[in-house]
């Protein structure tokens, strides 16, 4: 038996900032107190909060420390681990808290939150399948393996799960098609294909929890009739594809993948191909040609995967987080109470990755029809530096750009399609009043652009076509019709193009334009960029009544464009700027200004 | 036994050659094709080691 459990968090994001390194000399100093028998140190899941990692949490006194560093260990040994006693500077301090926060119930962060998904996460040792069995799991798969398929399915459509990789299909509906499919033979693939910019919700499932993928793709496989599936994960992923291979080797020795599965005449084998990371394969059909060795193209549907899919079987195709809610609906009494989480047409959770100028950055679990508000500000903690919140760009590059004015928008399918976004894969990337959304729509659509795979001339031409003028425009080159002419393409785009990306990449274009046309017709008519980011279309000046004369900027200026006196209001060399933006972000006092190129000075913006 | 996976005694059988259906529910709360506290106790040995409060186990 253990004193204590030091789960140390062992996802990407932490490792990246040097969890690894902690764990080394957390595990140095105990030796070194001859103490290390006494804990057990595991290298879990991501507990979500990624902004203030690394992230340490003791067990059972529950403390959660964060922002750590390799220095930090001797003190948490000595002072915590043998003395009793919770060190206070490494707890999580910020202003949402008026003390050093302990845990879950006094850090605002995880206060609105819902663990369905992650519910193992940050909890178990992902590379136990003995820890997975513990808490539940595998009990939802016996308990299918005594159903009928069509129960299975009907179990899964009466819980209202919808596919959390984007568009939103019912499962179980999905489900049906393949199961009634003919043929014996019968495919069941995982979509891990995450390549949304900013998203990293499937890596995270895959890194925390990887056996309660494979139980739901084993449920899958009983409820579609299909004895073989295939995991596509992107190479980029090599932590989580090392977990779900070390998971895979577990669930075959316990007999829970194989044949004759729990006595049971079910036979399943799993197989994982690694992707090359084109954003294009995370759409069914080009992923089905990579599984195959193809080149990962599109092509027309019907038929469609559940009549013909991988090696021309029926197939089912459902993404990480879809298969991870399916052990909690189909475990004794699951769907009935997983139905109770959510909107009418939207049930359960959703797990977003939240990312962008919010103060919180990370890995968030909150139940369907949560408001746009409560995300940011209750669990983001609002706008980094207390600025204003401007929009949020849902569902990556295919989603669509939210702006304020609809703050109180609840989160599900159906507000967001409305709203002209969409749930997407769950990316939430927020943006300040310092962000422009021409500028925006630009990164996303050239995004999109380059991973367009050519196949279709409406995607590949058009998307270039529709780049091009966003780049006149964010150069102080647009023109009056460009803005209609960026219309009729994206709808062109959208009607006319073979799949998933090609009928969603204009969706930041659109958007932008339904919800911020003034900043467009700002950069065309008028030649200014309110935001300060088009270089050619604004210039800093100093707020010569408010400055107090510290230097601060002319010490970051990196082309000495500023001179002045030391406490007397100094002044920007417009012909040596270069508009990097470095003394905006050193001004304590918020006197550097964006004006109009040309301009004296003009406050008004 | 120091895995699930390991038999607690020679009555157990499960493998992934000769499965039992029980094993699942077996790991947590068997034994289950027989009575002994012995077994029990080496299941709850493997639990205890692990869990990190009173609602970790999920029965």
């Amino acid at each position: 038996m253990y004193e204590k459990h030091i789960m140390i968090c062992g996802a990407t994001g932490c490792l990246s900032s040097g969890s690894n390194q902690i764990a080394e000399t957390l595990k140095e100093e105990l030796e070194k107190q001859g103490v290390i028998d006494k804990y057990r140190l595991v290298m879990g899941g991501c507990p979500g909060f990624c902004e203030v990692g690394p992230i340490i949490v003791i067990y059972p006194d529950e403390v959660f420390y964060c922002r750590l560093k390799p220095k930090d260990m001797a003190e948490l040994v000595e002072q915590h681990l043998i003395g009793g006693e919770i060190v206070e500077r490494l707890l999580y301090k910020g202003p949402d808290v008026d003390a050093p926060a302990r845990f879950y119930d006094t850090i605002p962060f995880y206060s609105k939150q819902k663990f369905n998904v992650l519910r193992n996460s940050g909890v178990i040792d992902p590379e136990s399948i003995d820890e997975y069995i513990m808490r539940g799991g595998y009990r939802a798969l016996r308990r299918a393996l005594q159903m009928d398929s069509q129960a299975i399915c009907d179990e899964v459509k009466d819980a209202g799960l919808r596919g959390r990789g984007g568009a939103g299909f019912p499962t179980g509906v999905k489900w049906g098609f393949t199961n009634k499919a003919p043929g014996p033979k019968k495919y069941i693939v995982c979509n891990a294909d995450e390549g949304d910019p900013g998203a990293f919700m499937d890596r995270s499932i895959l890194e925390g929890d990887p056996h309660a993928i494979l139980e739901g793709m084993l449920i899958a496989g009983k409820a579609c009739g299909a004895d073989e599936g295939y995991i596509y994960c992107r190479a980029e992923y090599p932590l989580a594809i090392r977990r779900l291979k070390t998971a895979i080797q577990q669930a075959e020795e316990y007999g829970l993948l194989g044949s004759n599965i729990l006595d049971s005449g079910f036979n399943f084998k799993m197989n994982i191909k690694e992707g090359a990371g084109a954003f294009v394969c995370g759409e069914e059909t080009a992923l089905l040609a990579s599984i195959e060795g193809k080149r990962g193209m599109p092509r027309p549907r019907p038929p469609f995967p559940a009549q013909v899919g991988v090696f021309g079987k029926p197939t089912t195709i459902n993404n990480v987080e879809t298969l991870a809610n399916i052990p909690l609906i189909v475990k004794e009494g699951g769907a009935a109470e997983y139905a109770k989480v959510g909107t009418e047409g939207s049930k359960g959770t959703k797990v977003f990755a939240l990312a962008g100028k919010v103060r919180n950055t990370g890995l968030v679990e909150v139940p369907m029809g949560i408001t746009i508000e409560e995300i940011i500000f209750d669990v983001g903690g609002g706008i980094q530096g207390g600025r204003e919140f401007k929009a949020v760009q849902a569902g990556g590059p295919s989603g669509g750009c939210i702006p304020h004015d609809l703050i109180n928008l609840p989160i599900d399918y159906d507000s967001l399609t409305k709203a002209g976004a969409i749930m997407g894969s769950g990316g939430l990337v927020v943006m300040d009043d310092r962000t422009c959304m021409v500028d925006l729509a630009k990164y996303f659509l050239s995004f999109t652009q380059k991973e367009s795979c050519g196949k279709c001339t409406p995607c590949r031409e058009g998307t270039k076509r529709m780049l091009e003028i966003l780049e006149r425009i964010t150069e102080g080159e647009g023109k009056p019709e460009d803005l209609d002419t960026l219309d009729s393409l994206a709808h062109s785009i959208k009607d006319s193009s073979l799949c998933g990306l090609g009928q969603t990449c204009p969706n930041p274009v659109l958007t932008t334009i339904r919800y911020f046309r003034h900043e467009y017709e700002e950069h065309i008519n008028e030649g200014y960029c309110r935001s300060g980011i088009c270089k050619p279309l604004f210039q800093y000046l100093i707020d010569q009544d408010n400055c107090t004369g510290c230097r601060a900027c002319v010490r970051v200026c990196p082309v000495e464009a500023i001179k002045g006196e030391k406490k007397e209001p100094h002044e920007i060399i417009q012909e040596l700027c270069t508009r990097c933006g470095s003394c905006i972000e050193k001004c304590r006092q918020d006197c550097i200004l964006i004006t109009r190129v040309g301009s004296e000075a003009d406050v008004s913006n | 036994m120091e895995r699930f996976i390991d038999p607690c005694c020679e009555k157990c059988i499960h493998t992934k050659d000769t499965p039992c259906k029980d094993f699942v529910d077996c790991c947590v709360e068997g034994p289950i094709c027989h009575e002994s506290q012995e077994c029990a106790q080496k299941r709850k040995n493997i639990t205890e080691k692990v869990a990190l409060d009173e609602n970790f186990v999920i029965c």
